[in-house]
């Protein structure tokens, strides 16, 4: 076991991908030389070569586009798209291609494309740099969405992410970046049986009197609230994948405590929160002691960051939303 | 790094010298030279101070203009009063230019805005930060002049990295295709945080004009005065309704990408030194110095005047205060709407339930 | 002029960075700095950065040694101000991630909860509404004493405390006392209607020597195999039921009454409802598949649901499904009665005291512990010979349990 963040754990993933398989290739802004803004492709391109670390021109559109091309050459791209805010030149071809390809040809070709986005806020940034898009992906049939809470699931998802052969975009949680924890390097991700799924959610506190779903960054936030909060017990599930959500272990947690309140920093209406409580809705509505509750940013685009406290759910907003579906 | 000014216009050398041109030439009277001197060296200093006002930690980041005043206070400069300009988030000589105060340019790295002006009151679009999409912008501003029959003209800032996305090139197209009256200002300053000029375009920047269909042109863009030259032509022709002309500053970026980059880590200090010596102000200021359209006391006198503005940007940065919780509402809408009014209601009931809250 | 002390606390210098060492000192304290002089070097994870210093005036004392890494926000250096005095908020910790140090909740006010005035009438959660439509009880009939005008579960179940509701009235006049009808009484009373005036009830009784029922008892308590298992003669009788299920299954069924017609439904399973009487009032929990159990099964299962109605803890599902009642007169110190139904079952047993009688054996008087069995049942599925059989067949069963038990396993 080594005491890494996130970054690096990430790092290490990648590294053994690539290690693993050779048409692994990583593509992006920034990546190679300066190994990534965030340094998360930190060494790579020195051992692995400019031919399997490639700096991308300026243009994200660019970068999904041709990585569909090399999907259908045999490649299996690792995308990076430098901040959330920048994927949206990159949507038509996420949207259009990358997501429909494998239905429009009937299997015969497959897109195992990986798209990293560091995404969030918390982070102190102008703008564009801390947005929360999950939904739009979430929402788009053909495309898995995975997320990472922690660097031991940062390390094993982001090469589960790889090997899938879906397109998967892995939304990497900016502020959580420099989290440590422990990662044990051993764990081969291709043992499934011997390692968490990562589309299975993970109950990562116990507790009896409501269920809190939560991913990405809000997971820390959802467990510091369950650390405090003295009256009631809270059970913290990191749903690990948005697309799609394992209700089954959601549902099994639901029945347990009768409340669930769902946390994220991207906006209210139409966010993920908003499908879980209709699902749970029609997959629990007897168990229910209270409405599915959600804790979630508002709906404005993200504030000026000596703000963003404000538009962000913290631990205070998590313990509220606990004590009003307690009030049922 | 391979010098590319192939066919960079210059009137002005990096020693200080005056030097022709075959198509291009300026005259500036005594007065003007010396503002254009002042305009670059308070921009410097606006700059230099923002940096170290990061450092401090009084500004979340600063994206530092140091090495391209010639090209932005020449191009600004040559701009008519009801021309419009659309930078991205690095022509803090552009707004400086444009009447925009010196704190509102940082509110935005202050993190106390998303804007910081009225567009309309200086003729100067927001910083844009996400790369290319204010060039499209320009060219649509411009197609509304062309609408209503006037003589403004619009000015598109982006950087070298900007021209490989799909943005800029559409833009581009809709320009030849309208005719727009529009210049676009491209800054080559050699890098895109880490990727050098040649990793966007295998030509060099102001050819691609050409395939596009209008003309390109590569100035020396720490020449102030070939600068400023160049970008009156591209105006004229645009006000007449010629069209668009394209810009290629060639400058190079002296700081790093923002604060939060270290150059060091991709390119050479040797670079560095290199364009040092072709440093836009020094060359201004052995002219002026030469040819006595200026003097020490002038020189010293801009510098206290820089002085005193960094003081006021330091005081004046150290007291801006966020804006309101709740003003995260305001303005979403033009119009009243119900889910604002519901969210706001909601955050200030919130708000006001805490033991400390305030007021 | 005045002099201040500034703390100059190591500031965020790239996005989000949380700590940075500090790798040389360009000051010394007593030093006198002026405004932007470059005062330390230090090294983040993404580059060597120098830090000018935001005051004029002296270095007061510096706070971390060369070669140290601390947290942004850690105070690095003090300085004596000698500038204009600066009364405002010293400089930022700078941009990025905001170390919580720990985590804390921030107090709130007590809450003040507005009461607001309900949309509709019956404002109940899904699941009360659920137990609501199996116990019959119609929500308008309900007054609701949750917040909000909602109905709670306690109101349902006619077991909320009385004197919080609105309209609850325990008006007297003189001496008379007058006590408002609801809830799950109100469906009880309901109920007992239904099923005394549609199912034409006819009861048969008769009288059985339970000593070798006792006897059983006995030894099954003493017995090692049944330790904490609570075995009772009530456990027997209901074991009786089942068994005479097992031989006259038509006892085991429900009458339907449709526009189409009726029809009687034989069920396969026996759900054995089990008469409680509880603080609430009478229950009638049942034991789900009870006909599949053996015994030690049956006795924690009627043991459990019993204590459950007992302490008001019965799920809907309990109190809901049975197909054939048994219940325990006898605890009142009465022989037997006449049993009404349970709606939309067809049989009950009711089963009295045991009281040592006179009772002739092989022609000589000896005593006995007697129980009388009371079997009411729906006339429309069950004619009198079969009730008669169906009541023998119980009667034998108790008066002889283990050999009984025995000859059914064997035919099994």
């Amino acid at each position: 076991m080594t005491n890494l963040t996130m970054v690096k754990a990430i790092n290490a993933g990648l590294r053994k991908a690539m290690e693993r398989d050779p048409k692994v290739l990583l593509f992006g802004e920034d990546i190679g030389r300066l190994g990534g803004v965030f340094r998360v492709t930190d060494g790579l391109q020195k051992d692995f070569g400019e031919h399997r670390v490639l700096d991308a021109p300026l243009a994200e559109s660019g970068i999904v586009g041709t990585a569909v091309g090399l999907a259908m050459r045999g490649y299996r791209p690792v995308l990076e798209i430098q901040f959330d805010g920048f994927v949206y030149p990159g949507f038509d071809q996420i949207v259009s291609q990358v997501a429909k390809f494998h239905r429009r040809m009937d299997g015969a070709v497959a897109m195992p494309i990986t798209i990293r986005i560091p995404y969030g806020g918390g982070i102190g940034a102008v703008e564009h740099h801390s947005e929360s898009p999950e939904a739009y992906f979430a929402h788009t049939a053909g495309l898995r969405v995975l997320t990472p809470s922690d660097p031991q699931s940062a390390y094993l998802t982001i090469q589960q992410a790889i090997t899938c052969n879906d397109p998967v975009i892995y939304f990497e949680p900016k502020r959580r970046y420099w989290d440590k924890g422990e990662v044990d390097e051993s764990q081969s991700a291709l043992d499934l049986g011997a390692v968490a799924d990562p589309w299975r959610a993970r109950i990562v506190k116990a507790g009896s009197d409501v269920t809190v779903a939560c991913y990405g960054p809000m997971v820390r936030t959802c467990l510091e609230a369950a650390a405090v909060a003295t009256n009631i017990s809270l059970e913290v599930v990191d749903l690990q994948a948005l697309s799609p959500i394992d209700y089954e272990t959601l549902v099994a947690s639901v029945q347990r405590t009768s409340r669930l309140v769902v946390v994220h920093e991207a906006a209210l209406s139409g966010g993920v929160g908003a499908e879980i409580a209709a699902r749970i809705g029609e997959k629990c509505f007897y168990e229910l002691e209270a409405p599915v509750t959600r804790v979630a940013g508002f709906d404005v685009p993200y504030p000026a960051s000596r703000i963003e406290e404000h538009f962000l759910p913290d631990l205070d907003r998590v313990l509220d939303a606990a004590e009003r579906v307690m009030r049922y | 790094m391979v010098d590319e000014r192939v066919s960079a216009v210059q009137l002005l050398t990096p020693e200080g010298q005056r030097v022709a041109h075959p198509q291009y030439d300026i005259n500036l009277t005594d007065a003007e030279l010396r503002g254009l001197y002042r305009d670059m060296v308070l921009v410097r200093r606006i700059d230099t101070e923002a940096t170290a006002l990061q450092r401090q930690g009084e500004l979340g980041l600063w994206a530092p203009c140091l090495g391209q005043e010639a090209a932005q206070v020449g191009s600004a400069r040559a701009m008519a009063p009801n021309d419009f300009a659309f930078p991205t988030f690095r022509e803090h000589g552009v707004t400086w230019c444009r009447g925009v105060a010196a704190l509102d340019m940082l509110a935005m790295f202050r993190g106390v805005s998303n804007g910081g002006w009225d567009p309309n009151a200086h003729k100067c679009g927001p910083y844009s930060i996400v790369i290319g999409a204010q060039v499209l912008h320009g060219v649509g501003y411009a197609m509304g002049i062309a609408f209503d029959g006037a003589e403004d003209v619009a000015v598109t800032y982006f950087g070298d990295g900007a021209t490989a996305q799909g943005d800029v090139n559409e833009a581009f197209v809709f320009a030849a295709s309208f005719s727009a009256p529009v210049v676009f200002f491209c800054q080559n300053n050699q890098w895109a945080i880490s990727q050098p000029r040649d990793r966007q375009s295998n030509v060099q920047i102001f050819e691609r004009a050409a395939g596009f269909g209008f003309p390109g042109v590569q100035v020396d863009g720490n020449d102030v005065l070939a600068v400023m030259a160049v970008t009156k032509v591209a105006l004229e022709r645009a006000r007449t309704g010629n069209g668009p002309t394209l810009i290629e500053a060639y400058t190079y970026r002296m700081g790093a990408h923002t604060t939060s980059d270290d150059p060091t880590r991709y390119r050479l200090a040797g670079e560095l030194e290199t364009w040092r010596l072709r440093d836009p102000i020094e060359r201004l200021k052995v002219h002026l110095a030469r040819q006595g359209i200026a003097d020490r006391s002038y020189f010293d006198q801009i510098e206290h005047e820089g002085e005193e503005l960094a003081e006021q940007i330091r005081e004046g940065v150290r007291a801006m205060v966020p804006p309101t919780p709740a003003s995260m509402f305001d303005d979403v809408y033009s119009e009243q709407h119900p889910r604002m009014d519901e969210q706001r209601a909601e955050m200030l009931e919130y708000l006001a339930s805490f033991e400390d809250a305030v007021g | 002029m005045a002099e201040q002390q500034q703390v100059f606390h190591l500031p965020d210098v790239g996005e989000g960075l949380t700590e940075a060492e500090i790798v040389k000192w360009r000051v010394r304290p007593g030093d006198s700095v002026s405004v932007n002089q470059i005062i330390v070097e230090i090294e983040t994870a993404k580059a060597v950065v120098e830090l000018p210093c935001p005051y004029a005036g002296s270095i007061e004392a510096l706070h971390v040694p060369e070669g140290e890494i601390v947290p942004v926000g850690s105070p690095i250096v003090t300085i004596l101000v000698t500038a204009k005095a600066d009364d405002r908020e010293p400089v930022l910790v700078g941009y990025g991630v905001k170390t919580d140090h720990e985590a804390h909740r921030r107090p709130r006010k007590p809450a003040s909860r507005q009461e607001r005035t309900p949309t509709s009438a019956t404002r109940t959660k899904p699941l009360v509404r659920k137990l609501a439509k199996e116990l019959g009880v119609r929500l308008d009939s309900v007054t609701p004493t949750g917040a909000d005008g909602v109905i709670t579960r306690a109101d349902v179940l006619g077991t909320a405390p009385t004197g919080q509701a609105a309209g609850q009235v325990a008006a007297s006049t003189g001496r008379d006392v007058r006590q408002p009808v609801r809830g799950v009484q109100r469906a009880m009373a309901d109920a007992m209607v239904r099923s005394a005036f549609t199912a034409p009830h006819v009861t048969e009784w008769v009288e059985v020597d339970v000593s070798r029922t006792l006897d059983l008892v006995t030894k099954l308590r003493a017995n090692g195999a049944y330790e904490g298992i609570r075995v009772t003669p009530l456990t027997i009788a209901a074991a009786a039921v089942i068994h005479a299920v097992k031989q006259y299954p038509r006892i085991n069924s429900t009458w339907i009454e449709s526009p189409q017609g009726a029809e009687i439904v034989t069920h396969s399973e026996v759900h054995l409802g089990i008469a409680a009487d509880t603080p609430r009032g009478l229950l009638v929990p049942s034991v789900k598949a009870a006909g599949s159990m053996q015994l030690p099964q049956l006795a924690r299962s009627i043991h459990t649901l019993i204590e459950a109605a007992r302490a008001g803890r019965s799920t809907p599902a309990d109190l809901t499904g049975g197909t054939i009642t048994i219940t325990n007169v006898g605890v009142f110190g009465v022989d037997g009665g006449t049993p009404i139904i349970n709606p939309g079952e067809s049989a009950i047993l009711a089963i009295g005291r045991i009281l040592d009688r006179p009772w002739v054996v092989d022609g000589a008087i000896v005593v006995r512990p007697i129980m009388q069995l009371s079997l009411s049942f729906d006339h429309r599925v069950i004619d009198g010979a079969l009730g008669s059989r169906a009541l023998v067949s119980m009667a034998n069963f108790l008066t002889d349990p283990a050999v009984e038990m025995v000859l059914a396993h064997a035919t099994e």
